[in-house]
C-alpha cells in the first residue's frame, strides 16, 4: 500500500498525468488508511485508552511519513516510531546510537532561554541549531495544524 | 558571472521551494523572508557593486569582467559612497580575508556595509545569522495566529511554544474522540474509495474493488468513479448511490478534499455501499479541496470508456 504514497509511482498508475499529489491529500490518505488498519485489527476488548494511543501514533506517523525525509523533525519522528515499534514486537534491539554533537544549553548563549522548551516540543530538536530549530518549528506547526484539521473534520463527520 | 554567483547566493533554493510550498505562503514573499540576508533582491545590484566598488580606481580594462581585484579589503572598508543603493547589503560568498592574490578569480561578492557597522568577516557572518533568525521569527509570527501584534522576541517565543503545545493537546483530544467514535465506523469502505489514484482536480476516483478486498488496491479493471459528498442528513435519508453534486462554498473547502459521489451510472456503487455501511453510521463526508475547479463529468466518462 505504501507504493501509492510515493509520488513517482503516480505517473504510471494514474490515467491523469498532470496530477501531482499535494501534501494534504497524502496526509489524509495515510491517516485514513492507518485508521482503517486500526479498526480492522482491533479485537473487541480493546480499551478506549489503548485505541487512543494507537490513533495518536497513527496521526504522528501520517504526519511524519508525508513529510518524509525533507525535514529533521519528520526523520526524528520516524526513528522514534520505529524504535517503539521494534520494542513492542519484542525483538532484541541493537541500538546503534547516532553520535550527534549536542552542545548543552549553556554553551549557546545567543539563543533565548525559552528555546530549551521548544527543543523539547519539536521532535529531534535537541541537536539542531537555533536557526534550524525555528525553521523546523514552523514546518512542524504547519503539519500539526493540518493534521488537527483533518482529525477535526473526521470527528465532525462521524458524530453528526 | 551569474552562474558563478548563483550557486553561492542561492544555496538553499531547493529546500526553500518545498518549505514555502508547504507553508502556502506566496512563494516570492516567503523566499524573500528566508533568504533575505543571503542574496540581493536584484542581481543587477551585484553587478553594479562589483563593478563600481573599486574598479573605478582600477584598470578600466577589468570593468567588463567581474573578477575581484587584489585590494579586496579596499572594497570592504569602503562605506556607502557610490552605489545607488545606500543600504544595500550583499552577503559574501566566502569570507574574504587578508590574502587574496589577484591571480585567483574567486567568486567573491563585494560587500557593502551599512554605515557605522564593522565589516570584518566575523561580524558579517554574525549579522547574516541574526538576520536569518529574525526572518524566521517573522515567518513564525505569521504562522501563529495573533502573534503579529506582539513585539519582543521573548513574548513571541512564548506564544509559539504555547501554540505548539496547544496543537499537540488538540491531537491528543481528537484522537480520544476518534477512538470513542471509531468502533461504529467501518473505515475499510472509505479506505477503498480513497486508495485508488486521485485526480488533479482533487476529486477522488475509486478503483473497482471487489467487495472485501481492502488489502489489495491494485485492481485489474479499475472503473473510475467519483465518490460524492453531501452532508450527513442527505446521506441518512437516501441510501441509493445517486447523490446530488453538492458544491460547498469555497470558504468551507479550505483544507479538505472534495469527494464526489458518482451518479448511479456506475452499477457497482450499490454493492459497495451496501457492503460497507454499518447500521446507523454514515460514511464520512470528507470534503477536501485544495486546488482546482471541478472537471466536467464528461471527462470522467471518457476515462471510464478508456478503462473498460
Amino acid at each position: 500500500m505504501d507504493q501509492f504514497m510515493d509520488r513517482k509511482n503516480y505517473t504510471h498508475r494514474n490515467p491523469n498525468p498532470n496530477y501531482t499529489p499535494n501534501y494534504n491529500s497524502m496526509q489524509s490518505l495515510r491517516f485514513i488508511q492507518a485508521l482503517a488498519r486500526i479498526n480492522r485489527a482491533a479485537p473487541k476488548p480493546t480499551t478506549p485508552s489503548r485505541r487512543t494511543k494507537q490513533i495518536r501514533r497513527a496521526a504522528y506517523a501520517s504526519m511524519a511519513y508525508t513529510s518524509g525525509s525533507r525535514h529533521n523533525w519528520s526523520r526524528a519522528l520516524l526513528i522514534r516510531l520505529r524504535q517503539r515499534q521494534r520494542l513492542r514486537s519484542l525483538r532484541l534491539l541493537t541500538v546503534r546510537r547516532r553520535v550527534r554533537i549536542v552542545t548543552p544549553a549553556m554553551s549557546r548563549p545567543e539563543e533565548p532561554a525559552r528555546a530549551e522548551t521548544l527543543r523539547r516540543l519539536v521532535p529531534g530538536g535537541k541537536s539542531m541549531e537555533y536557526c534550524n530549530l525555528l525553521e523546523e518549528t514552523a514546518d512542524y506547526m504547519q503539519c500539526l495544524r493540518s493534521q488537527v484539521q483533518l482529525m477535526q473534520s473526521l470527528v465532525d463527520a462521524f458524530s453528526s | 558571472m551569474e552562474d558563478e554567483i548563483h550557486p553561492l547566493l542561492h544555496p538553499a533554493a531547493p529546500s526553500g521551494a518545498s518549505f514555502t510550498a508547504l507553508l502556502g505562503l506566496p512563494p516570492s514573499r516567503a523566499v524573500e523572508l528566508l533568504h533575505e540576508p543571503t542574496f540581493p533582491s536584484d542581481p543587477a545590484l551585484v553587478d553594479r557593486a562589483a563593478r563600481f566598488s573599486v574598479f573605478a580606481a582600477a584598470s578600466s580594462a577589468q570593468s567588463t569582467e567581474v573578477s575581484p581585484p587584489p585590494p579586496l579589503e579596499l572594497a570592504k572598508k569602503r562605506k556607502d559612497a557610490g552605489s545607488g543603493n545606500g543600504k544595500a547589503k550583499i552577503k559574501k560568498g566566502k569570507p574574504a580575508e587578508e590574502d587574496t592574490d589577484g591571480e585567483n578569480k574567486l567568486p567573491y561578492v563585494h560587500v557593502r556595509a551599512r554605515r557605522g557597522q564593522a565589516t570584518d568577516s566575523h561580524s558579517l557572518a554574525e549579522r547574516a545569522r541574526r538576520e536569518k533568525i529574525n526572518a524566521r521569527m517573522k515567518l513564525l509570527q505569521e504562522l501563529v495566529p495573533g502573534c503579529s501584534k506582539i513585539s519582543g522576541t521573548a513574548l513571541v517565543l512564548d506564544e509559539i511554544i504555547n501554540h505548539v503545545q496547544y496543537l499537540q493537546r488538540q491531537v491528543e483530544y481528537l484522537s480520544m474522540r476518534l477512538a470513542a467514535v471509531n468502533p461504529r465506523i467501518d473505515f475499510s469502505g472509505l479506505d477503498n474509495f480513497i486508495t485508488s489514484t486521485t485526480t488533479e482536480c482533487g476529486r477522488l476516483t475509486i478503483g473497482n474493488t471487489k467487495a472485501n478486498s481492502e488489502l489489495d488496491p491494485q485492481q485489474q479493471q479499475p472503473v473510475w468513479s467519483e465518490v460524492g459528498v453531501s452532508d450527513a442528513n442527505q446521506m441518512n435519508n437516501s441510501t441509493s448511490s445517486k447523490r446530488p453534486q453538492s458544491q460547498l462554498p469555497q470558504n468551507q473547502l479550505q483544507q479538505f478534499w472534495h469527494v464526489d459521489l458518482l451518479n448511479a451510472q456506475n452499477h457497482l456503487q450499490p454493492s459497495i455501499w451496501a457492503q460497507d455501511e454499518v447500521a446507523g453510521s454514515t460514511v464520512p463526508l470528507l470534503v477536501f479541496d485544495r486546488v482546482n475547479p471541478v472537471e466536467p463529468s464528461i471527462q470522467s466518462n471518457q476515462q471510464l470508456k478508456m478503462e473498460l
